[in-house]
């Protein structure tokens, strides 16, 4: 493993519980007298309600609670669209919108009184094709859309949930000066999240106020919903969030602890839901979207890209939830980390009888870079030039101007290339099935409100107390070396409480790669404040002026006459209260075009800090088959300064082996009705251990000037952009042809390879 | 869930709850898994088996190897006996489910839940084994061909318990293979299989040959054309390539989530040539001539 930090590594506290199996999940959980929670899903993808009778169910002998949407206030919700309810009332948009629920003494008596619960409907041919979705006919998914509450800026019109283009100069007449012009359109299917944790929920009532354990990635966004659904305030709602199991973007927004809540108010016990694998399956934002991704692109014999034209077709399925801004996220993927003269780019995300596409793991993004590398690719093949050629001439340098005429300060976008291409040996002799393959793209750094406090410890020790939330990245965990370093201590000195929404203060969740790039300033922020006091308390021991004291080793001591000391134990000990708190100050997004013809615009028309990526893969392709083995991946990076080096390295290698698993196997499989073929770990194919590569990871740290902490970027989610193009684009030097649909099983590579 | 469970502690007690209509778990990696993917309820009558260690052993007897129904994959493909001379065997079961499923899993239920996609199957058909059925009235013995009889049914009475595997060693001069397609390397059920078994005389010519399919028709099944195109050859390509085509035409593949049928009877034909090349090179060259399990090797060609 190359690189070329020398921080101090954290081992993340969590670790040895996680591995001993001693660590808690919510699913572990128990409260006395403890009921089970059951969902009655809908019975067809698209139809209409005519009738619920829960009679029978109610019946059934220790059933304490059957509710529908008549038992919850009459509200709709959702983060960006209010476009759904807790319990479908008129009408099912999907396999898995939840009609009723049931808690009961045991799940034998919950699920067979789901059962019983009879819902008549008048079923309704489900819209399954995004494409489909759009044209003129087409019958709308939501016929009162135009009434939904929502965000005005996403451009919605019908089955068209956002909508967003960039327009930079005339594409058109720059593509007829173009030398020469090339046409591609890709497809990938859906994929999943697969958190190895399945969702669990638990709810437990006193007086008015629910306590709600729940495996969510967003606890503060999670405890809106609640409030919001059930019309109670916000501090009657505390949400805890046990060890994480994983999630990936699937268990970002909120989804069903208002459901679990109310169940145990209308009970009166606590009660747990525990999701089943195909539950997890089927839940809303499980699921990556596809994307219908049609680009046009002209350039010059030298390499210069004077035009990129592109048309996306992105599918939200059946509600929007926080997945709103997907459309301008894939317009700005499909014009990638280059210099293009012209860009004319229009996304549209459409609302499907498919599974609601939820944040997973860098969102439109490795759908959108595997058809754009692949494409760029394409162009270096019409102009008889190699594509890494190609791209060293056109990646973007500092100084650069976007397509939304954002200019870009320093960043390695270049420099990831030529790392990435010598880690992986790029022109070297290969067998005739084997062939490296390469592929570029970017991620935004997201700036977000973001808090925490600090406080000491009698005996010196520290406790960060903090509203982010930790989904398995070790982010959190990570932490107390931030507070370390500005406090002249050592990491393992601090306990971090978290993932508590009495306890921290508000944070976004984690997602969008942001917590130590916001939460990072904040901890360091407070550690500041603490660092103050110690300062201060300091000062009138030992009579030395602040500005001449520094803290080392757990001392504050005097510059340059460390004799002069007092222990941060003994000043703690003191009694006095040391605490800090700190938010420190968003990064603002850099100006871009305000009119170039843009429209959908959410925040992310210019790219805070990017992440730069290049991944380099060199594949073995058996021709006789189709299977495709990734034998080594070079992965070059810069996401500013790295802070703690084996959790980012840690960041690149699952987001590797994730997007080999996009790249060759993970694929969601649909029937004519909409209803998920493989919605289990059988035929949804995860990459395996034993399937993974030898990875070598590569830094370019240069340091964000607008960034996190220390010059810090995120490191989340754009492990897992690139990846899939480059398997795409080395798959396709190995056998000649391309594979224009994602994921590239086996049976599509050979069909490519025999035609 | 179910209603009882006997553990047995002789062979007679199993046989006694079986006739009270009991089923027999082992392992459970299908019964357990099956159950709560609502495949099939679990019975509501279990006899375990696993305690009773009579059933556990690898012994060569006369001229075959006995296999107790416990004897795990796991067991069966680390034996030196069934990795020297039934190497399909052992190809077979070093690749079932993950290194849990194999510590877990054993071959009497493997046999026993009668899957057109088990990986032991083929070869046990093709070297000619025999299993012995155990009831309250005795026992009787039926090859493996008479006892699959179809999709996850076998012609064994409920109240039969299989107690051991036969299996033959074939003569010197035998080679054999089974070779599954693989999308990934752990974790994975056949798409496509196939098993060759081929004996060459001193002059390098097929006396003996046994070709098998898995998971292209509802019951693992011989393909006397693909053997009659290897008998009384010397096992060149030309000859091989006749039996994988016999064997891409005798499939019946369906399309599913998995594969269509016409990627299925393509593959057919490229497993089964690969498998045949496989058990050819070990017949001639000995035991390094490919490695064991050779599904891993073989994709990509023999050559890496």
């Amino acid at each position: 493993m190359a690189t070329t930090t020398e921080r101090p590594t954290v081992i993340r506290q969590d670790g040895k519980e996680k591995v001993t199996g001693s660590g808690r999940y919510t699913a572990d959980l128990t409260l006395p007298g403890q009921l089970h929670a059951r969902f009655r899903y809908a019975d067809h993808p698209r139809a209409r309600i005519i009738r619920i009778d829960t009679t029978k169910a109610r019946a059934v002998p220790g059933v304490l609670a059957v509710l529908t949407h008549e038992d919850v206030p009459d509200v709709l919700y959702g983060q960006m669209v209010k476009d759904r309810r807790l319990f479908a009332k008129e009408e099912v948009r999907y396999e898995a919108d939840v009609v009723a629920a049931v808690a009961a003494l045991t799940e034998e008596q919950a699920e067979r009184a789901a059962g019983l619960i009879e819902v008549e409907y008048e079923p309704l041919l489900p819209l399954t094709d995004p494409e489909q979705a759009l044209a003129d006919d087409a019958p709308l998914i939501h016929e009162r859309w135009a009434s939904y509450e929502g965000d005005d800026t996403m451009g919605r019109e019908g089955n068209v949930l956002g909508h967003s283009t960039i327009v930079k100069g005339d594409a058109a007449a720059a593509l007829e000066q173009a030398d020469v012009v090339v046409r591609s359109r890709y497809v990938a299917d859906g994929a999943h999240g697969v958190p190895i944790e399945p969702r669990a929920v638990l709810a437990q009532w006193q007086g008015d106020r629910v306590t709600i354990w729940s495996s969510s990635q967003t606890p503060f966004p999670a405890r809106s919903g609640v409030a919001h659904c059930l019309q109670i305030p916000e501090s009657n709602v505390r949400v805890i969030v046990p060890l994480l199991g994983g999630g990936f973007g699937a268990k970002c927004d909120f989804h069903y602890e208002a459901h679990v809540a109310a169940l145990a108010r209308a009970a009166g016990r606590p009660v747990k839901l525990v999701f089943s694998r195909r539950e997890e399956f089927v839940a809303p934002d499980h699921r990556r979207e596809s994307i219908v991704v049609e680009l046009e692109t002209g350039a010059r014999k030298d390499g210069t890209l004077v035009a990129r034209r592109g048309r996306l077709v992105l599918d939200g399925g059946a509600y929007c939830g926080e997945g709103g801004f997907f459309a301008q996220l894939a317009a700005m993927h499909a014009c990638g980390p280059y210099r293009i003269d012209t860009v004319d780019v229009d996304a549209k995300l459409v609302y499907t009888n498919n599974q609601p596409s939820g944040s997973i793991r860098a969102p439109t993004a490795p759908q959108t870079c595997w058809a754009v590398e692949q494409h760029m690719d394409e162009v270096a093949a019409a102009l008889d030039m190699d594509p890494v050629e190609l791209r060293r001439r056109t990646l973007i340098r500092e100084g650069d101007e976007s397509a939304t005429r954002q200019v870009f300060g320093p960043l390695g976008m270049l420099e990831t290339l030529e790392r990435a291409t010598e880690m992986i040996g790029y022109g070297a002799e290969l067998p005739a099935d084997e062939a490296i393959g390469v592929a570029c793209g970017w991620w935004p750094s997201f700036g977000s409100e973001s808090g925490a406090y600090v406080k000491l410890n009698g005996d010196g020790t520290g406790t960060i107390v903090t509203g982010a939330q930790e989904n398995g990245s070790g982010a959190v965990m990570g932490l107390p070396l931030i507070a370390a370093e500005v406090l002249g201590m050592k990491p393992e000195d601090f306990s971090v409480l978290y993932q508590d929404t009495d306890a921290g203060p508000w944070d976004m969740g984690s997602s969008g790669s942001q917590t130590t790039f916001n939460n990072g300033r904040a901890v360091s922020a407070a550690a500041g404040e603490v660092r103050d006091k110690l300062l201060e308390l300091a000062a009138e021991q030992l009579e030395i002026d602040p500005l001449d004291l520094e803290l080392v080793d757990g001392m504050v001591r005097g510059r340059g006459a460390p004799q002069k000391a007092v222990s941060i134990a003994d000043l703690a000990g003191s009694g006095a209260t040391i605490i800090g708190k700190g938010s420190g100050v968003v990064p603002e997004n850099p100006a871009c075009a305000p009119d170039s013809g843009c429209v959908g615009r959410l925040g992310m028309e210019s790219f805070l800090e990017p992440q730069l990526i290049t991944h380099a893969v060199h594949v073995k392709v058996d021709r006789g088959t189709g299977v495709v083995r990734v034998l080594r991946v070079a992965a070059a990076h810069d996401c500013g300064t790295i802070l703690n080096p084996i959790g980012a390295e840690g960041q690149v290698l699952g987001g590797v082996v994730m997007g080999i698993g996009q790249a060759l196997s993970e694929g969601m499989q649909l029937d004519a009705m909409g209803r998920q073929l493989n919605p289990h770990l059988l035929d949804y194919k995860l990459v395996t251990a034993a399937d993974a590569p030898r990875i070598e990871v590569g830094w370019v740290q240069t340091p964000a000037v607008n960034g996190g902490p220390n010059g810090a970027k995120g490191i989340g989610e754009p492990p897992c952009v690139a990846t899939p193009g480059a398997i795409a684009n080395a798959i396709a030097r190995a056998i000649g042809t391309r594979v224009r649909r994602l994921p590239m099983t086996p049976e599509r590579v050979w069909e490519a390879a025999a035609s | 869930m179910s209603a009882s469970l006997v553990v047995a502690t002789s062979l007679e007690e199993a046989a006694r709850q079986l006739a009270e209509g009991a089923r027999p778990i082992a392992g459970g990696t299908d019964l357990v898994v099956g159950a709560r993917q609502g495949k099939a309820p679990l019975p509501e009558r279990l006899v375990a088996i696993h305690r009773l260690d009579g059933l556990r052993g690898v012994d060569e007897v006369d001229g075959s190897v006995r296999l107790g129904a416990l004897v795990t994959h796991a067991r069966l493909a680390a034996d030196p006996v069934v990795r020297a001379r039934l190497t399909a065997l052992a190809d077979a079961a070093a690749i079932v489910g993950s290194h849990a499923t194999r510590a877990q899993g054993t071959i009497g239920g493997n046999l026993m839940n009668a899957s057109p996609a088990m990986e032991t199957g083929g070869p046990l058909l093709c070297f000619g084994a025999a299993v012995t059925l155990r009831s309250a009235s005795g026992t009787r013995t039926l090859t493996v061909d008479e006892l699959l009889a179809g999709l996850g049914v076998t012609t064994a009475e409920p109240d039969e318990l299989l107690e051991s595997v036969t299996v033959p060693l074939p003569a010197a001069g035998t080679g054999s293979c089974y070779a599954r397609l693989e999308y990934r390397r752990q974790m994975e059920i056949a798409v496509v299989g196939a098993t060759a078994v081929l004996s060459l005389d001193d002059g390098g010519r097929v006396s003996r040959a046994r070709v098998a399919m898995t998971a292209l028709a509802p019951t693992i099944r011989r393909v006397i054309g693909a053997e009659e195109a290897l008998i009384g050859t010397d096992a060149g390509p030309d000859a091989i390539r006749a039996a994988a085509d016999a064997v891409a035409e005798a499939a019946t593949p369906i399309s599913d989530v998995r594969a269509s049928a016409g990627y299925r009877r393509a593959m057919a034909a490229v497993i089964a040539q690969r498998a045949i090349e496989a058990a050819a090179a070990r017949a001639r060259g000995g035991g390094d001539a490919v490695p064991c399990p050779a599904s891993p090797a073989l994709h990509g060609g023999l050559s890496s």
